[in-house]
C-alpha cells in the first residue's frame, strides 16, 4: 500500500528548503539497529516501500521493523510535450523530506548479522548513500 | 560503582564561538553543577574522556574531577549527559553533575536482556524492549553501570514489568510497577506478507490514482470576496 497522507489542507505545495542536517529524528528510538541517511533528497513512496519489503522479506517477517519517514509532501510535475505555463502540473506523487543524519528504518529483535544485511538490501533500494548504525549502548 | 579520575580545566569561551574553538583544539566543552556549589564552565581533554567513556560499560560513570587551579580537593560527580553529533559521533559537551558520597542521587540507567526468551526460542516470538532505561535511587558508591533483567522465562504474550525487576543492592527501582520494560509479541501472521506481495503490484497502479482526501479545497466564496476589501482597507491605512 503506497504511503500517502489520509487527508490534506492543500494538494500542491512549494519545494521548500532541504538545508542542514536533521535536528529531529536523528536518532535510533524505537529498535535496536537503524539505517541512517548520509545525504539529502526527496525519498518517494516507492523507493520507501521497496526497503521495506525488502527488509521483511530478508528477515522472514522475523523481528520488528519501523519506518521512520513518512512522504507526507506532495510533488507535480507536468505532462510530456506541453508548453511552460497554463498553471502548476498534477501531483506526480508524495515524498519525504530527508536530511543527512535523518533515521530512515529501525529493525529490533534479529541479530546484529540479519539486521545488517536487511539494511544494505533496503540501501540498495534507495536513492542515497546510508549508514547501518546500533543503538548507542553507551546511552 | 568506582570513581575514574579524570582532569579538567575551568573554561573562558563561551557561547557558539567559544565552544567551537574549544573543539577545534582538541577538548570538550563541559559543565559541572550540583546542590552544594554554583555552576561552572570547564573544559575536558577529549582523547582522555574518550578512553574513559569506552572502557565503561555505559556512559553512567562516577568521576573524581580535579580542576586544575582550583582549590578544592577532587570533586565526586556523575556524568550526566554526554551530547553526540548525530552524523559524526562526536562527543560535544559534558554535563557533569556534583555529588555528595554519602547522599542519594536519582538518575537513569540502562537496562539490558540476559537470556534468549522461551517464547522467541519456542514460540517464535519476538522480544520488545519496551523500555530502555529505568530511574533509579541509590548511594554514588551502589550506583550500577547498567542493569541485568533475565528474560529467558518469558513466554509469548508475556510482560515484564519494572515491579518484576529485582534491583541490585542498595537501588531503589523508581516509577510506577506497572510500566513493561522486555515483552514477547506474537509472531507476525503469515498471511500479512502474502497479502502485502500481491498488494504491491497493485498499489503502484492505485497509488497513481489515489489520493488523498481534502479538508478544504477551495476558499469560501464569502472569504474571497472579504479578501480584497480588506487589502484596499489596509491600503487606505
Amino acid at each position: 500500500m503506497a504511503m500517502m497522507p489520509a487527508r490534506v489542507k492543500y494538494r500542491k505545495m512549494q519545494r521548500g528548503s532541504r538545508t542542514g542536517i536533521a535536528s529531529r529524528g536523528n536518532s535510533v528510538a524505537f529498535g535496536e539497529y537503524g539505517l541512517q541517511a548520509l545525504e539529502r533528497c526527496w525519498m518517494d513512496t516507492k523507493q520507501i516501500e521497496a526497503a521495506r519489503v525488502a527488509i521483511t522479506r530478508f528477515m522472514k517477517r522475523r523481528g520488528k521493523v519501523w519506518i521512520r519517514i513518512f512522504p507526507d509532501k506532495s510533488f507535480t510535475k507536468k505532462p510530456l510535450e506541453v508548453r511552460m505555463g497554463t498553471g502548476k502540473g498534477g501531483v506526480e506523487s508524495w515524498v519525504a523530506v530527508i536530511r543527512p543524519a535523518s533515521i530512515l528504518f529501525e529493525v529490533d529483535g534479529v541479530s546484529e548479522g540479519v539486521a545488517r544485511e536487511a539494511m544494505r538490501l533496503a540501501a540498495s533500494k534507495l536513492p542515497i548513500s546510508t549508514k547501518f548504525i546500533v543503538r548507542h549502548k553507551l546511552t | 560503582m568506582k570513581s575514574i579520575a579524570l582532569s579538567a580545566n575551568s573554561r573562558t569561551l563561551f557561547r557558539r564561538k567559544g565552544s567551537r574553538k574549544v573543539r577545534a583544539g582538541g577538548r570538550i566543552p563541559a559543565v559541572i553543577y550540583g546542590r552544594h556549589n554554583p555552576p561552572q564552565s570547564l573544559e575536558l581533554d577529549a582523547k582522555e574522556f574518550e578512553l574513559i567513556v569506552h572502557k565503561a560499560h555505559s556512559e553512567i560513570i562516577l568521576v573524581d574531577l580535579t580542576v586544575s587551579g582550583d582549590d578544592k580537593p577532587a570533586r565526586l560527580a556523575i556524568v550526566q549527559d554526554v551530547q553526540h553529533h548525530p552524523l559524526t559521533g562526536a562527543t560535544l559537551h559534558v554535563d557533569l553533575h556534583e555529588v555528595k558520597a554519602d547522599e542519594k542521587v536519582t538518575i537513569e540507567v540502562p537496562v539490558e536482556a540476559v537470556g534468549v526468551p522461551e517464547g522467541v526460542k519456542t514460540g517464535g516470538g519476538t522480544l520488545e524492549h519496551v523500555r530502555f532505561r529505568l530511574k533509579v535511587r541509590c548511594l554514588p558508591k551502589d550506583l550500577p553501570d547498567h542493569i541485568n533483567v533475565d528474560v529467558s522465562a518469558l513466554k509469548v504474550g508475556d510482560t515484564l514489568h519494572i515491579g518484576e525487576i529485582a534491583a541490585p543492592e542498595g537501588v531503589e527501582l523508581l516509577g510506577d510497577k506497572k510500566i513493561p520494560v522486555f515483552a514477547v509479541a506474537a509472531p507476525v501472521a503469515a498471511e500479512a506478507e502474502t497479502t502485502a506481495a500481491p498488494a504491491e503490484g497493485a498499489a503502484a497502479a492505485a497509488g497513481e490514482a489515489k489520493q488523498p482526501e481534502m479538508i478544504k479545497e477551495k476558499k469560501d466564496d464569502a472569504a474571497a470576496a472579504a479578501k480584497p476589501g480588506d487589502k484596499a482597507a489596509a491600503k487606505k491605512k
